[in-house]
């Protein structure tokens, strides 16, 4: 008497939860194996049309275990794997007929490969080392190769395959039907309307689904090969939604993000300014050195005796606030917190200004672009009103706090992605501070005020964990290192507060777990996909 | 065989066949009448499950049995598609029906949405029929004055309207999905099966989707009776019990080199020879046959020697062809060549290949890039394996495409270069002796520097 | 959104509302509505297919994805005041339709798909009309033309209006 449901693939046995709706590629996946697919995709419809993903289908008999194939190949995308179902993907029918669907599609595909992007990446290379034959019988030629602009992505005709998941995508996705499939048989082609360009917030994400080099991104074309970049995991900064990403790079300069497939965030997506993202991490504005300034002069500083000095000037100066910035990790507002109260018990902690652009955008599917530009505002709340007893202090309404200048000492946290991105007389308060401490990526008209300057750490650069606004809690380390006069913020905190060794935010974050319950699901370590706070912390209350 | 007297095309001959008086004179919707008052919907499915009619646009599928896929309970609405997009080569017999008799059609359709529960059926028409798309518009109206079509028909608590929806000269809208998507304002791309149509079909409701001729076959069950439509045909094979038999009148078309091209309606499983020599006026100018097609382009061709094959749905699988398809038979004499006729068959199957699958959009597209080839004096022997090879492992029968037009597209390659394999290597070695031999194509450089 | 003169008058547009209570919904009216403005226009431009797709619901790429399907619409320029279409498939070829395109190409000066200067005749090649049993076949309007040969296609030619 079997109790979940058994399928065996090439042999091995696969079981399935309860409830569980798989379909073969999925199901052998979960034993190893790999079934070749072009247009399937999880988070498309099925259509079934590349013909790569055949394979032999059969049932086993409960009683008797004997076999019975069905005598036609079937594609594995469209079959939901079932009790006692049997499926082969390792015989001569099914290597014949990948054998054949990889020399069909490169019966006219231009090989382009020296000058493609996808070169390294890409499925139809794959897929012909793996299953296709080893020599040319087609008289086909010559290729044609041609490029077309067709709105946020360029397209390059010939390499398409046909598999159609752009087109899916713009229906189903994003909602917004810019491509289309023009003709018929061999002759079709993906284009838009005149007048009508790939223009949604989404665009970007086609390429990563197209399997070949049709779809080029426009800002990676041509940049860089893929065999020469690292890759690591990542969360874009660039909205509360929080997509999971991986940040690709070589030798420490970003080339490209790509998302992460997260089932609870993001799934397979990320929008547009997200994926481009990134420009300000290598921004010449950016600022590179740390520098005191007495009186108008600044004074370049070094970074080994600073933290000391930081230290001495913070104890002395007398009643203290800090700028905690919604961009900061958890850990790293936790310690800034930690380290200012630490000098003054009643440091004054306040949150950051939060850039709020326009509504949130939403797409059919699901997905929401959040307005809220940044990423950790629920993150450094929770810390603040941990520290407050839960008074969340607004940067607006904290200024005017500072003209009695009581306040002689503020540490303004940062992190903003562009130069002056705070208007000038919003800044003004700040200058009746005497110890100004700026820490933040581009020249403003706060850090034009600031008595010390420090160079913040771009999000690629930090260890840390961020949350969404769906109380969704992701942890990331560092993928590329910083500029040669950056200190990342976390790794300054865990110096100035004494702590022995390398800056560690796991460490950080299993006390912030254990001393605020907001955060208490977070102790025992974090998935790479993150994990749901609310969830998780409502589950241990039952 | 004794004289059949033709029952689907009885009317064609008379004056003014295609006008309702003419057609009521004649006893037409007679049969409707009687149907919805004595019987149910489920009992109409019955009598034409027990008349095992088999349809007639290729498949050959069992009509009852595709009726009873319908789901039970389901809330609607149901739809009824008309495949009257009948563009297989050498096909005509739809044609003939709908324009000299629209009438018989319409009462086969509204007995057939009766049976389905269909409200709505739309006759998917190809555009290349204008005198039918004019007739049937025409019936249609004198249908809905005489309160056939409508809101509770004769009184009886079943309502039907009947579309006419024009097809744009697409192959592929003759496959079952294909009419639907199409119906449906999208590209032709047949979709994967399951689901099937009769669970979820047109706008994603249960749907059945009937060729013209089918649909007048139900007629005239409902007229006759199940017994009597089994007293016509092939019977099923006593030995095997999945065999449905082939059973009824069939509409025959031949075409070609024959004395006498036309439409016949014979019982099922005439001889091909017979069909030929005898209601076709035998070969032009007294020539030999060569190669005939049984049934529309898609079933292949069979050789002289074998023509002495029944055309039932049994028949043509002897000597290798797809089917007996739609009946199209066409006849090809001893003066043609069949490196033309392979050409022109690779030819209409790329050009309406829907482009959606692998295996049919290219494999297609390589076959008459060869085919061209071969024509031009430039054709190795190589090129008959792969065909060959192309030929024998696209389709639905092996499972590597969505629908079946690229087992229709494999049949005449297969059956043609197996049949006729002397001809192609005598037509190679003579137009290529320099390079028939050949084991690979040219360096690409040798292409380019042309 | 290009502002230009509307290309679907009055009548054309009354043709295609004709059409929403035959369907559920109105994508489904799409293919009924590239009819009835080919059938006016002689071709369906880009202005149109703009106006379609407001008209449907529809995006207008959705409205070229099947429109580009068939072959048969025209869409840059009009289409002749006839057009004429020549089967090729095996029926008619086998009994000399091939020859008999070319003779007409050769006749109008023009190529399959192509319409004469003067604009009075479009040559279409036909798959399969279904009109075997008349072999060679023509479709030029709405008229069959049965047992084609080269005298019937001179008269033919000498028939058309100039």
């Amino acid at each position: 008497m079997t109790s979940d449901p058994v399928v065996l693939i090439d042999g091995r046995e696969l079981e399935l939860s309860p409830g569980e709706r798989l379909n073969a590629i999925q199901a052998a996946e979960r034993v190893g194996i790999q079934i070749p697919h072009y247009c399937w995709h999880p988070g498309l419809t099925v259509v079934g049309s590349c013909r790569m993903c055949l394979v032999e289908v059969g049932t086993r008999d409960a009683a008797t275990g004997e076999i019975s194939m069905m005598p036609k190949l079937i594609p594995g995308c469209n079959t939901p794997v079932r009790d006692g179902m049997v499926i082969v993907t390792n015989s001569e029918k099914v290597q014949q007929a990948r054998a054949m669907v990889e020399e069909d599609l490169l019966l006219r595909h231009p090989i382009d490969c020296p000058i493609c992007d996808k070169a390294g990446e890409c499925l139809l290379q794959d897929y012909h080392f793996q299953y296709g034959r080893d020599e040319r019988r087609a008289d086909i030629r010559p290729f044609t190769s041609r490029r077309r602009d067709i709105g946020d992505v360029t397209l390059f005709v010939d390499r398409c395959v046909m598999c159609s998941r752009c087109v899916r995508f713009c229906r189903e996705i994003s909602g917004t039907n810019e491509l289309m499939v023009v003709n018929r048989g061999a002759h079709e082609e993906i284009d838009v309307a005149p007048g009508f360009p790939l223009a949604n917030n989404l665009s970007g994400n086609v390429v990563d689904l197209c399997p070949v080099g049709a779809l080029g991104d426009k800002d990676f074309l041509y940049r860089q090969r893929v065999w020469y970049m690292r890759r690591h995991m990542g969360v874009c900064t660039g909205c509360a939604t929080g997509c999971s990403i991986w940040v690709e790079e070589n030798q420490d300069r970003i080339y490209r993000l790509k998302p992460r497939e997260n089932p609870q965030v993001n799934r397979w997506w990320i929008c547009n300014e997200g994926r481009y993202g990134y420009p300000h991490v290598h921004h010449d504005q950016r600022l590179a050195q740390p520098l005191r300034r007495d009186g108008q002069v600044p004074v370049d500083l070094d970074w080994t005796a600073l933290p000391a000095e930081l230290l001495e000037r913070l104890r002395s100066a007398g009643r203290l606030a800090a700028v905690l910035s919604p961009y900061l990790s958890v850990e790293e507002a936790y310690l800034l917190a930690t380290l200012v109260r630490g000098i003054d018990r009643e440091a004054r902690l306040v949150l950051g200004p939060v850039p709020v652009v326009g509504e949130d955008e939403r797409f059919p599917n699901g997905f929401i672009i959040s307005s809220e530009k940044c990423p950790n505002r629920r993150g450094v709340e929770e810390i603040i009103a941990r520290f407050e007893n839960g008074r969340i202090t607004a940067l607006d309404h904290f200024l005017p706090e500072l003209a009695d200048g009581q306040i002689a000492g503020v540490w303004f946290s940062g992190g903003y992605k562009n130069a002056n991105w705070i208007e000038e007389e919003k800044a003004r308060p700040l200058a009746a501070v005497k110890l100004l401490v700026v820490q933040d990526l581009f020249p403003s008209a706060i850090s034009a005020l600031a008595t010390y300057e420090l160079p913040a750490a771009a999000f690629a650069e930090r260890d840390g964990s961020y949350v969404n606004r769906n109380d969704h809690l992701q942890s990331v380390r560092w993928a590329i290192r910083p500029p040669h006069g950056v200190r990342p913020e976390g790794t300054l905190y865990w110096e100035m507060l004494g702590r022995s060794g390398l800056y560690n935010a796991r460490e950080v974050l299993r006390e912030i777990a254990a001393e605020i319950p907001y955060f208490h699901a977070a102790g025992a370590g974090v998935p790479d996909v993150g994990l749901n706070l609310k969830v998780n912390s409502l589950a241990e209350r039952t | 065989m004794a004289d059949y007297e033709p029952v689907l095309l009885a009317n064609i001959h008379k004056e003014g066949s295609h006008r309702l008086a003419v057609y009521e004179a004649g006893g037409g919707y007679r049969t409707l009448r009687r149907v919805l008052q004595e019987r149910s919907p489920a009992g109409v499915i019955e009598v034409i499950r027990a008349s095992n009619l088999r349809g007639r646009g290729g498949a050959g599928f069992p009509t009852g049995l595709k009726w009873s896929f319908l789901p039970a309970d389901h809330p609607g609405p149901f739809y009824m598609c008309v495949n009257a997009d009948e563009s297989e080569p050498g096909t005509f017999c739809n044609r003939v029906q709908m324009e000299l008799d629209p009438h018989q059609v319409i009462e086969g359709i509204i007995l057939s949405c009766y049976a389905t529960r269909a409200n709505t059926a739309y006759i998917y028409l190809r555009y290349e029929y204008p005198l039918a798309l004019e007739r049937l518009e025409t019936a249609l109206a004198e249908c809905r004055d005489k309160g056939y079509l409508g809101k509770n028909i004769l009184g009886h608590d079943f309502s039907l309207d009947i579309h006419v929806h024009r097809g744009a000269g697409a192959y592929i809208c003759g496959e079952e999905t294909g009419l639907i998507e199409s119906l449906e304002g999208k590209r032709a791309w047949p979709r994967i099966k399951p689901p099937f149509p009769a669970v979820e079909g047109l706008f994603r409701k249960p749907t059945v989707v009937n060729n013209v001729e089918t649909l007048t076959c139900v007629l005239h069950i409902l007229d006759r009776g199940a017994d009597w439509f089994k007293s016509i045909g092939t019977p099923s094979d006593p030995k095997n019990p999945r065999d449905p038999g082939s059973y009824g009148p069939k509409l025959y078309g031949i075409s070609g080199h024959v004395e006498r091209p036309g439409l016949v309606e014979l019982p099922l499983g005439v001889p091909c020879r017979e069909l030929i020599e005898e209601h076709a006026g035998g070969l032009r100018q007294g020539r030999r046959a060569k190669a005939v097609v049984p049934g529309g382009l898609s079933t292949g061709v069979m050789t002289e020697s074998e023509l002495d094959i029944p055309l039932d749905f049994s028949g043509p699988l002897r000597v290798g062809c797809l089917g007996l398809g739609t009946a199209g038979v066409i006849v090809l004499d001893e003066t043609y060549s069949m490196i033309d006729f392979l050409h022109n068959s690779c030819r209409f199957f790329a050009h309406e290949s829907c482009g959606q699958c692998t295996p049919c959009r290219e494999g297609t597209h390589w076959a008459v890039a060869m085919l061209q080839r071969i024509k031009a004096g430039r054709g190795r022997l190589k090129d008959l394996d792969l065909l060959l090879e192309i030929a024998d492992n696209i389709g639905i029968i092996p499972g590597t495409t969505i629908c079946g037009l690229a087992d229709g597209a494999a049949w005449p390659i297969k059956t043609t270069l197996r049949k006729f394999r002397e001809e192609f290597v005598d037509h190679i070695k003579q137009t290529n002796p320099g390079g028939y031999t050949a084991q690979s194509p040219p360096p690409a450089m040798a292409l380019v520097h042309k | 959104m290009p502002t230009t003169e509307r290309v679907l008058s009055d009548p054309i547009r009354t043709a295609i509302q004709a059409y929403y209570p035959r369907y559920p919904n109105r994508r489904a009216v799409l293919l009924p509505a590239l009819h009835v403005v080919h059938e006016h226009l002689g071709h369906v431009p880009q202005q149109a297919v703009v106006e379609i797709a407001e008209m449907l619901e529809l995006a207008p790429a959705d409205v070229l994805d099947t429109l580009s399907f068939y072959g048969f619409f025209k869409q840059v320029e009009p289409m002749g005041r006839l057009r004429v279409w020549v089967c090729r498939s095996i029926s008619c070829a086998a009994c000399g339709g091939e020859d008999l395109l070319e003779y007409l190409c050769r006749r109008l000066g023009i190529r399959p798909g192509e319409t004469t200067a003067d604009g009075r005749v479009t040559l279409e090649f036909a798959e399969c009309l279904g009109a075997c049993e008349h072999a060679p076949a023509m479709l030029a309007g709405d008229t069959l033309y049965k047992k084609l040969t080269k005298e019937k296609i001179d008269d033919f030619l000498a028939s058309l209006p100039s």
